[in-house]
């Protein structure tokens, strides 16, 4: 009670000081409306009455940092440093990286002023390229076997530890689609890229005039559409990574490749379809948001990170929300027609510099920690709404995308592909696909521009 | 302050403040200068000396070449209209029309909104608000979002750092207008000067130094756009948008070429520090002292 | 008398127009502020599906952002470090930056001609390309990142080219050099000379770059995010990182925390602004 009445003096406070200030010399609607009760965030609930874990009391009083580079998650990892803090006696600082400045580039001024985080949350690509140079080996490290298949080797060694699963694919909005065709609606039953473009026949009949949201950030484009070329040589990180390789050799013709077209023949059906076709590329990211909750559009082209977003515009947890693969051709039992993409994205790398033995030890402790005890368990699933890849792990995601994208794994219809590519593809090729999308550019200068930088890639 | 205490006022006055900026700009200035002639990649721990190949990477590199005249052609827009714009809005604040302070109050915002927020609000105003001038009036011009087309978006980019930079420099024109000697200016009016005369033969040989000074600091901060450059467009559409700062930047840290991406800025300054030197000669020398 | 009346009256129409056109740039320069306002008190859906409503049009005035961005920011501790910070950083500065435009002023020898000269083309530095042997001489070698301290030296340093340079235009231009010839032969010594006669001549300026200074600290992200780690430390700006996610952005919170944090500078300014102004006035006959 007496915090809210101070919150609200603040408040009070602040605005008058604007208006005095800022003079804007217009009418305020004296409307403060109770809190609405909806509005609450809910907390999940962790049962920290059972922990089985062996900590080492040797540990105790050690002081780790993490470098977290996943902005999202930010309290959330404080909550379970502040938790393992409680049971282990190790105190963990969790350092935040900014939207403005990348990952990469902190760990990098870090390391040069001599004083580099003990564990950083980094991409793949990032790992890789430090690895060998900074990292600690982790390659006997129990939870090696509960990760079997979402391991990073670089020359046959493992350095980090992965984080998360995320997946991307065709955002549907369940319940507008039932509503819009008078029918329920079965994701399974559609198989081919055929099927795909009936079905939004279909909703343009039933008056969504343009059922799909197209991002037209240069991430989304140059890396979570484009990837699909690499991704589905084979569906494994391997047959991408030798893709990329024959890319970079100039073996493999992009005119002649299959999945190349493939690829582009679904984007075509995506960019007919947008909801923003008469200016693409003024497309508002967070508006799409909005859109596929209201119903102005059924799909969106995004991943699980997408539902903080969905969220904000109002989407509920018990919401009917899921994805649809990124259909390619009209073979349904080609498996990029009925599997979604999903890997594993953030990596926790361990300092192997500076960082001193019992500080190294603490820092692998953690990592058993979230993988073996019941509370860290939980608190990467529920607090940080992770989907883990540890085998072991028994909790469910509960927001409908990450739940969905769970279950596509646990049922086999998720392929665990990722393309490991440059750090400046997404930027460069981003903005060749940007062309190609506001309809400035044709497939042939689309694939010089891919094969030019694949080119001067050593 | 003439005559034989001369080193001890060097040392009471001068060195202090030069201590600081030695320390904290030329020496590492100077630490980058030789990191541009090594392959270090900003992470290993060897640093091999190349000499200048680097540089002849920054020849080949064509995208940079590329930003750096669209650099040009931007900064010769900015620095034109921002100085005209806060020159004569500085004018009309200090003649003691009414209201004035809440004027000024009002053309300070620019300078408190930075960042992000920066440009998601600008984005606002091209694709929302324009827009919807376009639909009411059918004007071509605010059909679709002007961020969406290369030449559009370059003047969005122009009028945003318009409107940014100005909002700085007004600041400084006011401080110049008010120390102009006020029975100069009376003086000049008795004697019947108005309107032209007066601003061409009184009033801008006087404001000569804060014209230097913001002309010089226009110049800079138009030729090393970054925040702005990155929060309202990024590069958009299809990296056509993209000036010499960011590619520096995207170059040493995005495409991890740090060595080139150092010797890319090593470059850019010596462009900008040619420019500007020109400058900062030209106009000290219209200068007059009191 | 007649020729009087009718420039008169063209002396009103151009003063009209003038006044106009002042206004419509007004508008133009503090709609984005406005609008920064108006979005704060408001929830992200309304944000952005309808960004320009007034506020009593939608759900109504929240100051839910402000709480939260209040709270999340620990909105105290990050005030005292601001403070601190830009409170010593731009003292110092204007001090040591006076002092040395001074000297160059009075002294045309060659120190004050290289150090000029170093410092005018020193702000062209892009700041990105010293970071990196910024970090690694402050943090890698000497070993003094995460202090206070480090990051006021390091703003001082910085701010230092620009701000004698402007010390120095004004000093050439507004510093009747009769002045200190008179307080010398008073009796008065350069310290004193500087102190009593030449600072006080100053304010303007200093008005002006103790705003621009402390603007600059006040909001500066980069630097700071090199120097300082220790949450202890967090400066405001720095603190609002929170809000900010790899794929979403929380724009209502974001806005409070901007206004949160330029409340300070606009009130610095407004007092300031009155200082300027005294000091003319009290100069001038008029």
């Amino acid at each position: 009670m007496k915090k809210s009445i101070f919150s609200r003096l603040i408040a009070l406070g602040v605005l008058s000081a604007l208006i005095a200030t800022a003079s804007t010399g217009c009418r305020f609607g004296f409307a403060s409306n109770p809190d609405d009760p909806n509005e609450v965030e809910e907390v999940e609930p962790i049962d920290t009455s059972v922990d089985t874990f062996a900590y080492d009391p040797s540990l105790q009083g050690t002081s780790i940092t993490l470098l977290n580079s996943k902005a999202e998650i930010q309290s959330a990892l404080v909550e379970m440093g502040a938790e393992f803090e409680k049971k282990s006696g190790v105190h963990v600082e969790v350092m935040p990286v900014t939207d403005g400045d990348s990952p990469y580039t902190k760990v990098v001024s870090l390391y040069n002023s001599g004083n580099p985080p003990t564990m950083s949350i980094l991409d793949t690509t990032d790992v890789i390229a430090l690895a060998e140079e900074k990292a600690a080996d982790l390659s006997s490290e129990p939870w090696l076997a509960e990760a079997e298949g979402y391991l990073t080797e670089v020359n046959g060694k493992v350095y980090s530890f992965p984080l998360c699963i995320e997946g991307r694919g065709m955002i549907y909005n369940k319940a507008v689609i039932e509503t819009a065709l008078g029918e329920t609606f079965d994701p399974a039953s559609i198989r081919t890229l055929d099927d795909f473009t009936a079905l939004l026949d279909r909703l343009v009949e039933a008056g969504i005039e343009r059922p799909v949201s197209l991002a037209m950030e240069d991430w989304s484009l140059g890396a979570h559409h484009l990837q699909y070329v690499y991704e589905t040589y084979d569906g494994t990180s391997a047959g991408a990574a030798e893709a990329i390789e024959l890319l970079k050799s100039g073996q493999l013709d992009l005119t002649s490749y299959d999945r190349m077209s493939q690829f582009l023949d679904m984007f075509d059906v995506l960019r007919t379809y947008n909801v923003a076709k008469s200016d693409p590329l003024g497309a508002d990211y967070d508006e799409m948001a909005i859109d596929l909750v209201d119903g102005k559009t059924a799909f969106w082209f995004n991943g699980n990170w997408a539902w903080p977003n969905l969220e904000d515009a109002d989407a509920e947890k018990d919401d009917e929300y899921g994805f649809l693969p990124y259909f390619m051709n009209n073979d349904p039992d080609d498996f990029v027609n009925w599997q979604i993409q999903a890997s594993p994205s953030k990596q926790v790398m361990l300092d192997g510099v500076v960082a001193t033995e019992q500080q190294l030890a603490a820092a692998k402790e953690f990592l058993n920690w979230i993988v073996y005890s019941e509370i860290g368990q939980q608190m990467l699933v529920k607090t940080c709404n992770i989907i883990p890849p540890f085998r072991n792990n028994p909790y469910e995601p509960s927001d409908p995308l990450s739940r969905d994208i769970y279950s596509h794994v646990h049922d086999g219809t998720a392929f665990n592909a990722s393309a490991i590519v440059p750090n400046d593809h997404w930027s460069i090729l981003g903005a060749a696909m940007q062309k190609y999308l506001a309809g400035r550019s044709d497939r042939a200068e689309l694939i010089a521009s891919i094969e030019d930088y694949w080119a001067q890639q050593k | 302050m003439k005559g034989k205490s001369g080193g001890k006022d060097f040392c009471g006055f001068a060195l202090p403040g030069m201590f600081c900026f030695f320390a904290v700009v030329i020496i590492p200035f100077l630490y980058g200068v030789y990191l541009t002639m090594t392959d270090w990649n900003g992470v290993s721990a060897v640093k091999n000396f190349v000499a200048f190949q680097n540089f002849a990477s920054v020849l080949k590199d064509t995208q940079f070449w590329t930003s750096l005249l669209l650099t040009f052609k931007y900064v010769i827009f900015v620095v034109i209209i921002v100085n005209i714009l806060a020159f004569a809005i500085a004018y009309l604040l200090t003649r003691g029309i009414k209201g004035q302070n809440f004027f000024r109050a009002g053309f300070f915002t620019p300078n408190l909104i930075g960042g992000l927020v920066l440009g998601y609000i600008w984005q606002f105003v091209f694709s929302r608000v324009f827009v919807g001038i376009g639909e009411a009036t059918g004007w071509s011009l605010f059909e679709s979002s002007w961020l969406s087309d290369p030449n559009l978006a370059f003047a969005a980019l122009v009028l945003v750092s318009v409107w940014q930079l100005s909002g700085y420099m007004i600041l400084i024109y006011v401080a110049g207008f008010m120390g102009l000697n006020q029975d100069v200016m009376e003086a000049a009016s008795i004697d019947g000067a108005t309107g032209w005369v007066k601003l061409r033969s009184i009033i801008l040989p006087l404001m000569m130094s804060s014209i230097t000074i913001c002309l010089f600091l226009t110049l800079s901060r138009a030729f090393m756009v970054y925040d702005v450059n990155l929060s309202l467009t990024a590069g958009a559409p299809y990296g056509t948008t993209e000036m010499a700062a960011m590619h520096v930047y995207e170059k040493a840290f995005t495409s991890r070429q740090f060595g080139v991406g150092q010797a890319e800025a090593l470059i850019l300054f010596v462009i900008v520090a040619i420019i500007s030197g020109i400058q900062v000669y030209l106009t000290k020398r219209q200068e007059v002292e009191a | 008398m007649n020729n009087a009346s009718i420039g008169g009256s063209k002396r009103k129409m151009t003063n009209a127009l003038a006044m106009t056109g002042l206004i419509i740039i007004f508008i133009a320069y503090m709609f984005p502020f406005v609008m920064v306002v108006i979005n704060s008190l408001k929830e992200k859906r309304d944000i952005i599906k309808s960004p320009f409503s007034w506020l009593f049009t939608i759900k109504g005035l929240s100051f839910d952002n402000f709480v939260k961005a209040f709270t999340q920011m620990d909105f105290l501790n990050a005030f005292k470090n601001s403070l601190i910070v830009t409170v010593c950083s731009t003292l110092l500065v204007t001090l040591l930056a006076s002092m040395l435009a001074y000297y160059i002023v009075r002294h045309n020898n060659k120190i004050s001609k290289i150090t000029f000269a170093l410092m005018v083309a020193s702000m062209i530095i892009p700041f990105q390309a010293i970071m990196i042997p910024l970090v690694s001489i402050y943090g890698g070698t000497l070993n003094v990142l995460n202090h206070r301290l480090t990051l006021i030296f390091m703003h001082t340093g910085f701010s230092m080219s620009m701000s004698v340079f402007m010390f120095h235009g004004f000093i050439k231009g507004n510093i009747p050099i009769a002045l200190e010839e008179a307080a010398y032969i008073d009796g008065c010594t350069h310290t004193q000379t500087f102190f009593k006669i030449v600072l006080p001549l100053l304010k303007p300026i200093i008005s002006t770059m103790v705003i621009l200074n402390s603007l600059a600290f006040w909001n500066d992200y980069l630097l700071p995010s090199l120097v300082l780690t220790d949450k202890e430390l967090l400066t405001l700006p720095l603190s609002t990182y929170s809000f900010y996610g790899t794929y979403s952005a929380d724009y209502g919170t974001i806005m409070a925390g901007l206004l949160l944090c330029v409340i300070p500078i606009l009130i610095l300014y407004v007092i300031l602004q009155k200082q300027i102004i005294g000091g003319v006035v009290s100069g001038a006959v008029k």
